[in-house]
């Protein structure tokens, strides 16, 4: 397991090596830099400054050294633990990232206390009985809802329940400090755009556990039916949902991008958008080492949540 | 100071000024406009023209802002939504929004109000010389810093000398006044021998190289925020001013916070809220943070999102501007290099439907030649109508009977409008056989190729008078000229409204210089628009402005 573990994480360090440099070359073109310069200074600006200027602008600001140069420079910094800093929020990013990180992981934490139970329960009960009405409103809901993107669904609870009714704040930028209400919105949205997804995986392996020659041994032999679930049928079914489960994490991360730019929630996801398109490079970096990180983070503990769940899967 | 003692220096324009006003040649508020200019407070102004003092002049003060309410009420938090910024350098500050975050701590030798007038503010009044190339301003007296100093010429000189210094790199040095201070030496623009005289230590007098109209003006441009003599970057961290607020705490991209300054006696008299707190929202964001109630007041909303607006309980700001979008051509690539095109298409757009479209609650029409009515010197031209067949004749004359396809980069810079008036265009165009292609794309593309597109949307903000962006935008060989247009004729003509201090007669002489553009077509220019913002109705004396400074001195909450 130590070997699966450190391979791992080998790689991990591998695909962080690979992506950095990519993104490195990408912002590294002179289109960047413009880009940069412009939100610095202003359009108008830029267009009238002589080359002679603007590259005083760019030796200024070290961007005139070749990229290599930049990119060596910055992995030694990131090795003694400096994240860099940041053009556009003017400060170092390592605070900005650890900011930005705990505010997604609150969001994370009341969408998953959300999700878990209303997925599993959900599709517990559809795959005990594939086809029954019971399964089939379960799947339909779970089709429907998500299959709507979730910017319409932020728009339309936006608009029933802060704009139209008042009930709920439309923003959640928390301006006076955490307030659970502001977290309402997003977090709503987010669980109804993904449980359904949980729910269907869970159906699908309930529903091939309910099949298995042994449960039906089991109801043969006379056991009760409620036994039968919560004994043997239960422990199998979760095994694909809980591995799906942990791989939410990344989706958590920075796949709600649309979500906290929406309701103009200050996590993860608004950080990396607004840095790529500011564009904001070193912030750019450290978003994409903490998502690689997270990712792989997220299959290794699937991976042994797995083998633990499923004896019949031992480490080679 | 007593506005005797102003009208004993008075400068001698200002007297002919009166009896042409008192013959009936010059209108009252123009007056106003006029001896504003010269240096003369709008409170004496005001009572020379025989006219009550309106909000924005108080005589016994010659304060630049509204009269002082006796019901208003002491205290209370002002938030506002708005994108929030670094606080580095006052002097090279690129974006309106950092400057209003500083605008509460900073102050400005003049001030233009939301009327487009400009008053003295930390300067008592200013003097200019006939000629327009001496100008000498007398500072404000009993102006304190933030630490206990006194506000001199030395703090007036130390920022010029910054601005002026070729590697700080402000934009100042683009303005008029700035500009006619500077020499080339060595390869660089550095200051000239004497251009800053310093008389004692409240008067201080410029000698530049030309005429120019729009010192005052440019004063309250908003680079031009005057620093203590001590000023280090950045400004946030050490954010010494003259302003009645001082900087708490500055989170870019989170929040800004501002508080009354202690133990500081501000000049400017009462000031009512205790603090100004600034919430990063994105300009899209900014009516619905508002509409929760969790604001006081925004930055802006565009003209698209006045339905919502208007369903909320709120009271709409809005201020007419100079502030437009030039669809321009430049005329020296095809096809546009021939007038006949140009004008074809300048005829085959209705510039009164355009803006009646895209701004339905109002706003100015253009004519095309960018000078706004809002402008002192705007002369009226007749009015253009639309000439469906005589814009077709252009066309078959220039060899195009059977249709031309065009394609307008559109940069959105300001909002989704632009797209909005090119699409009008398109519309309209086909009408005379013209394709038009609205190319979208982002306002930072934009940025790059604005200059360089052969015909593109190019947003333009205000400014106080119209020379002042014809002068940026259309002399021959300026560095902003966006359209290549280079006409010696048109540019003497402009020389020459730019050395005339007379309004009425620089008006008169503004009639040749927009004649000039109109005809020679460079640019389709359909609309001055207003801007927009809203207020909470239990804000009191929010004002509006046509560049969105932010000024609040006298705004109080119930």
């Amino acid at each position: 397991m130590v070997k699966l573990i450190l391979r791992r994480l080998v790689q991990m360090v591998l695909i962080m090596a690979v992506a950095s440099l990519l993104l490195f070359a990408i912002f590294d073109t002179p289109e960047f830099k413009k880009r940069l310069a412009v939100q610095e200074l202003g359009g108008f600006a830029v267009s009238a400054l002589t080359d002679e200027s603007y590259n005083a602008w760019l030796a200024e600001k070290g961007l005139d050294a070749p990229f290599y140069i930049r990119y060596v420079n910055w992995l030694g910094d990131i090795l003694q633990g400096d994240l860099g800093f940041s053009y556009e929020k003017n400060r170092e990013v390592a605070p900005l990232l650890m900011d930005r990180l705990a505010n997604t992981g609150i969001l994370a934490f009341f969408v998953f206390a959300l999700m878990i139970p209303i997925s599993l329960v959900l599709g517990i009960l559809a795959g005990m009985k594939e086809g029954s009405v019971q399964d089939r409103s379960i799947s339909f809901i779970s089709v429907f809802t998500t299959s709507i993107p979730e910017i319409a669904t932020a728009i339309l609870l936006t608009v029933v329940l802060a704009l139209g009714l008042g009930w709920l704040p439309a923003k959640s930028a928390m301006i006076s400090g955490f307030d659970f209400k502001q977290l309402v919105l997003p977090v709503l949205t987010l669980v109804i755009y993904d449980f359904g997804y949980v729910a269907r995986m869970t159906r699908a392996s309930m529903a091939e556990v309910m099949t298995s020659q042994y449960i039906r041994t089991a109801i043969l032999k006379g056991i009760p039916y409620r036994r039968v679930i919560m004994k043997h049928a239960l422990r199998n079914a979760l095994i694909a949902p809980f591995t799906l489960i942990v791989l939410q994490l990344n989706w958590l991360l920075s796949g709600v991008v649309v979500v906290e730019v929406f309701f103009e929630y200050d996590g993860f996801g608004k950080l990396l958008l607004e840095a790529a398109l500011f564009p904001d490079v070193e912030v750019v970096q450290a978003c994409t080492l903490v998502a690689v990180a997270v990712a792989v983070m997220s299959q290794i503990i699937s991976d042994i949540g797995y083998t633990f769940l499923n004896p019949r899967i031992r480490f080679a | 100071m007593s506005t005797r003692d102003t009208s004993s220096k008075l400068h001698p324009k200002v007297e002919d000024a009166r009896r042409e006003m008192e013959r009936g040649r010059l209108n009252r508020r123009e007056f106003v406009r006029f001896a504003a200019l010269l240096g003369v407070g709008a409170g004496a102004a005001y009572a020379m023209a025989g006219l009550p003092s309106p909000a924005f002049a108080d005589d016994h003060g010659n304060m630049p802002f509204p009269a002082d309410d006796p019901n208003a009420k002491s205290g209370g938090i002002l938030k506002i939504a708005m994108q929030v910024q670094k606080m580095e350098d006052p002097a090279t500050y690129s974006w309106v929004e950092m400057s209003n975050q500083t605008r509460h701590i900073l102050e400005h030798l003049a001030m233009t109000g939301p009327d487009n007038v400009t008053r003295p503010m930390l300067a008592e009044r200013w003097e200019a010389s006939d000629d327009l190339t001496t100008w000498t301003f007398y500072l404000r007296k009993g102006v304190k810093w933030h630490n206990g100093d006194d506000f001199t010429t030395e703090d007036v000189k130390f920022n010029f000398d910054r601005w002026m210094n070729p590697d700080l790199g402000s934009s100042n040095v683009g303005l008029s006044s700035i500009a006619a201070m500077l020499e080339e030496r060595d390869g660089k623009k550095v200051m000239r021998e004497g251009a800053i005289e310093v008389i004692d230590d409240h008067t201080i007098r410029f000698n530049l190289a030309k005429p120019v109209l729009s010192f005052p003006e440019d004063m309250y441009n908003y680079p031009t925020a005057l620093l203590h003599r001590s000023f280090e970057p950045p400004f946030s961290a050490n954010p010494i001013g003259t302003g009645p607020f001082t900087l708490v705490e500055n989170v870019v991209g989170d929040k800004c916070i501002l508080k009354r300054a202690e133990n500081h006696e501000y000049w400017g008299g009462k000031v009512y809220l205790d603090e100004i707190h600034y919430y990063n929202f994105d300009e899209d964001n900014q009516l619905t943070a508002f509409a929760t109630g969790e604001v006081d007041s925004i930055y802006e909303f565009g003209v698209e999102q006045m339905e919502l607006a208007k369903a909320l309980d709120g009271e709409i700001v809005s201020a007419r501007t100079s502030q437009t979008l030039c669809c321009r051509f430049q005329v020296d690539k095809k096809p546009f290099d021939d007038k006949r095109v140009r004008q074809a298409i300048v005829k085959a757009i209705d510039n009164n439907r355009v803006m009646e479209l895209v701004y339905p609650e109002g706003g100015d029409v253009g004519e095309n030649h960018h000078v706004a009515p809002i402008h002192p010197e705007y002369f009226e031209l007749p009015k253009l109508t639309r000439d469906v067949e005589g814009a077709k004749a252009l066309l078959a004359e220039a060899g195009y009977a059977d249709g031309l396809e065009l394609t307008i980069d559109v940069g959105n810079t300001d909002g989704p409008w632009h797209q909005t008036v090119a699409e009008a265009m398109r519309d309209q165009l086909k009408d005379v056989g013209i394709t038009l292609n609205v190319n979208v794309m982002p306002p930072s593309k934009y940025w790059e190729i604005w200059d360089k597109t052969p015909f593109g949307a190019t947003a333009w903000t205000h400014r106080p008078l119209g020379t002042m962006v014809l002068s940026l935008g259309y002399r021959s060989g300026v560095p902003w000229n966006e359209t290549n247009y280079a006409n010696p004729e048109w540019d003497a003509a402009l020389d020459e409204a730019e050395s005339t201090l007379d309004v009425e007669k620089r008006r008169a002489l503004m009639e040749k210089v927009e004649k000039i553009l109109q005809d020679d077509a460079v640019m389709v220019q359909p609309i001055f628009r207003p801007v927009y913002t809203i207020v909470k109705s239990s804000v009191n004396g929010y004002p509006g402005h046509p560049t969105q400074y932010h000024q609040f001195n006298k705004v109080w909450k119930a």
